[in-house]
């Protein structure tokens, strides 16, 4: 018997949790206070529509700010401390150490300085990221290989024309991977926060709700949450996979396995 | 450069950033409420370090973050192994981890919390759940660094599965191993603080949360020194160790 | 046994490069590495020569040097009458063992973008690669990326690219050493050709004594590091060559000679 293809059996586990979501709460397996139907869930979203929105809104405007901090830094000293071999030798492996401190435990001292606003939020997740783009951005332009600069020399390259035409277009499939990542993180290190300490935003929405004990709320915010993660992904990769259209084959499919984070990859987030 | 003038340069680095942070409030370069001088900091750790709440506090952390840890790894390098060994399982589920790394893990929380309640069980819960998703991506990696050449290899010099395994799959994969352990203890970290910073009654997380919503600036900064000091730590000594096993690796 | 320049080769058509007594000795602790000792030659315009050498022994350095991708110590370098303090691709093409194409540019960009490096407009630059992409057989190539090709049809960019702003001067630095046999013999006999109607003066780096024979007017052998030029052989092969050449007796003894000097100076 031939298997089903991989894609099919995927939706049809898509499909499957969808129904369980619905069906296991209705044969009572688990109280609807753990997991309150999935229609329940949609038609709280849709009575609350305006709230979820304007939640989202929040949050859109904090990770936008906070991919925007992440990636602009992220990559700007990436490229500085991966291609300059003195900061490397100096920086990397301090960063790396660093790298190791759980920054969630930094951010009360941000709604200490801060305020529980926006602000907070936009520099927690500014930072959350940032680490990670740094990392990986230092890593890729390592890889540049010096044969592409020693022909542009040959050919009469000047400094500057090796910046623009070799070590710019040369990166950018690095520097693409670490915009993916930042973003992501970005999303992610804001919900935390929102979560922690807020007055606005789905992360918001969601802790509000689960201390009143209003179950289908609670994952009214959580299914917000998990289409913008999984549509941000999916954007992102496209855009990505556009942007490159010259990466090898071989190169495109190392990319959709997961990163071995073995090789100096940023790890993925946990929280 | 020389190692240590590599050396010298970092601790010149260091002594700057310390010294900015002893002086910086001192001469009301920056609000010292906001940013209390380092001396104070170190002071006022030396005092939480010795208040039986906050040892106990530590305590507790260091049990979630172990019990966590010794659930979550076997679940995620077993997962893991099988993505890898099994063509079609990877095909299956390695382009959904990809959607598992971008979601924001936290926002299970409060699941987590209506199942287990606010205790020991919820942050051991929710961390050994964040820290076997990274375990089963790195396992994956790591498994598949291996498989094809040096198998191959054994292979045709007639090695049995135990023998591959105890031969080719260990050794080659220890620094790897190590790795894989690092990298998952800083997420399980992670996990661990950011349950207890969310919804806890104890535990290092709730304390410095706490603190933080109190102004108590020298407090929560004692905390973060803590807590960085441990993992900072934690993360040079195995990576000292992934160093010696490369060595004789290679 | 030292070499001594055989110079009158050079003097019939005029010398496209001069190396006058060139050493060179890279930086390093303990008085650095000598790379190059004493090095002279003399090559004339039009001319195919072929450097063999061990690993190691300072070709590709003598090359950079060549192209003036890299300084020396001592001596004089000239090419065309003048010495070269810094890359010149008017006068001196280069092309590398690794095809060194551009992934991000397709075969067109890839052959265009030294012309592009002076700001020639696009209409022009592609009526000058045009014809360089059929010299190099690669018609209807012109848009794929270098990933979608093969390693013998990546080297023909590559030629085609050292080849657009038309040098006198070609220098090859093992352009098919990571080609299979096969396609490298192919490339030798191709190369041949394109030379043939292009009237360069070629250096070309090898460590295939077939591939030098076969493809030489002038062989010179280096020694081990520091390199020294030990022997030059004078190919008489005629032209057009064959491959039936290579089973004559004439090739396979130029062949040992070149094999018993590399030998003897280890
Ligand atoms: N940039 C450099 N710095 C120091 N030593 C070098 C450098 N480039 C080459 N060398 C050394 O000089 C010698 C000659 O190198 P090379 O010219 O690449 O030899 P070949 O091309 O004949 O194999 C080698 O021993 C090599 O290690
Ligand atoms: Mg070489």
């Amino acid at each position: 018997m031939r298997r089903p293809d991989p894609k099919i059996v995927r939706w049809g586990i898509l499909i499957a949790l969808l129904v369980a979501w619905e069906v296991v709460p209705l044969t009572g397996l688990l109280p609807e206070l753990f997991l309150p139907r999935l229609s329940k869930t949609l038609n709280v979203l849709w009575i609350d529509l305006d709230k979820y929105w304007n939640a989202l809104l929040v949050t859109l405007y904090e990770v936008v700010l906070a991919m925007v901090i992440a990636c602009g830094f992220g990559i700007l000293a990436g490229t500085t401390i991966g291609g300059i071999a003195v900061l490397r030798d100096l920086l990397l492996p301090v960063f790396s150490s660093l790298y190791a401190i759980p920054i969630v435990i930094l951010y009360p001292i941000f709604t200490a300085w801060f305020g529980i606003g926006s602000e907070s939020k936009i520099m927690f997740a500014g930072i959350y990221g940032f680490f990670p783009v740094m990392l990986s951005t230092a890593a890729g332009i390592r890889t540049i290989d010096p044969q592409f600069l020693l022909a542009a020399r040959s050919m009469g390259a000047t400094v500057f024309q090796q910046i623009t035409k070799v070590i710019i277009p040369a990166s950018l499939p690095t520097v693409f991977g670490g915009l993916r990542i930042g973003g992501a993180l970005a999303i992610i290190g804001v919900v935390v926060a929102e979560m922690l300490t807020a007055s606005a935003g789905i992360g918001y929405l969601v802790t509000l709700n689960r201390t009143i004990l209003d179950s289908p709320r609670v994952f009214a915010g959580i299914l917000c949450i998990l289409v913008l993660s999984v549509a941000y992904d999916i954007i992102a990769r496209r855009l990505e996979r556009r942007m490159v259209v010259w990466q090898s084959a071989g190169r495109r499919q190392q990319q959709t396995s997961p990163r071995p984070v073995s090789q100096g990859a940023p790890a993925p987030a946990a929280a | 450069m020389k190692y240590w003038h590599i050396i010298l340069i970092r601790a010149a680095i260091l002594a700057l950033v310390l010294g900015a942070w002893e002086l910086a409030p001192r001469w009301g370069l920056v609000n010292p409420m906001l940013l209390p001088p380092l001396s104070d900091v170190l002071v006022t750790l030396q005092i939480q370090l010795a208040r039986p709440t906050v040892q106990e506090a530590i305590l507790i952390t260091a049990l979630e973050v172990i019990v966590a840890f010794i659930i979550a790894v076997p679940i995620g390098a077993a997962a893991g192994v099988a993505i890898a060994e099994f063509p079609y399982a990877g095909a299956i589920f390695k382009p959904m981890l990809f959607y598992v790394f971008s979601i924001p893990k936290s926002i299970f929380l409060p699941m987590f919390i209506l199942i287990f309640g606010i205790g020991f069980q919820q942050k051991v819960a929710y961390a050994a759940f964040t820290t076997a998703f990274v375990v089963l991506m790195s396992a994956t990696a790591a498994v598949e660094s291996v498989k094809s050449d040096y198998i191959l290899v054994a292979r045709s010099f007639g090695a049995t599965p135990l023998q591959i395994l105890r031969r080719v799959y260990v050794p080659s994969m220890m620094p790897v191993l190590l790795e894989t352990l690092r990298i998952s203890m800083i997420f399980n970290f992670t996990g661990v603080m950011i349950a207890e910073m969310y919804a806890s009654r104890t535990g290092i997380g709730h304390l410095i949360s706490n603190w933080g919503e109190n102004f108590q600036m020298p407090q929560l900064f004692a905390g973060v020194i803590m807590l960085s000091v441990v993992a900072i730590a934690f993360n040079e000594t195995v990576r000292y160790l992934e160093a010696r096993c490369s060595t004789w690796r290679t | 046994m030292q070499y001594v320049a055989d110079l009158n080769a050079a003097k019939t058509t005029g010398a496209a490069i001069e190396i006058d007594r060139v050493s060179h000795v890279y930086a390093g602790p303990e008085g650095g590495v000598p790379a190059l000792s004493n090095v002279s030659m003399k090559v004339g315009a039009g001319r195919f020569i072929v450097i063999v050498g061990p690993s190691g022994c300072g070709k590709t350095s003598l090359l950079m040097m060549m192209a003036g991708l890299r300084d020396h110590t001592e001596g004089r370098i000239d090419v065309h009458g003048a010495p070269m303090p810094k890359p010149d691709p008017e006068r001196v093409g280069v092309i590398f063992q690794e095809a060194s194409l551009f992934p991000w540019l397709t075969t067109f960009d890839n052959i265009e973008f030294p012309l592009s490096l002076r700001g020639m407009s696009k209409d022009e630059r592609r009526r000058k690669s045009q014809p360089m992409l059929q010299l190099v057989g690669l018609t209807g190539f012109g848009e794929r990326y270098p990933h979608e090709l093969s390693g013998g049809m990546k080297q023909r960019v590559s030629i085609a690219r050292g080849l657009v702003q038309d040098p006198p001067v070609l220098l090859m630095d093992e352009p098919f050493a990571a080609l299979d046999e096969q396609t490298r013999m192919t490339m030798g006999h191709e190369l041949l050709r394109i030379w043939e109607t292009t009237n360069k003066t070629v250096v070309f780096i090898t460590h295939s004594l077939t591939e030098a024979v076969y493809l030489a007017d002038e062989v010179y052998v280096m020694s081990p590091r520091p390199g020294r030029m030990i022997d030059h052989i004078m190919v008489d092969l005629p032209r057009p060559r064959t491959y039936e050449m290579m089973a004559t007796d004439t090739f396979g003894r130029m062949r040992d000679r070149i094999w018993q000097q590399i030998r003897k100076s280890h």
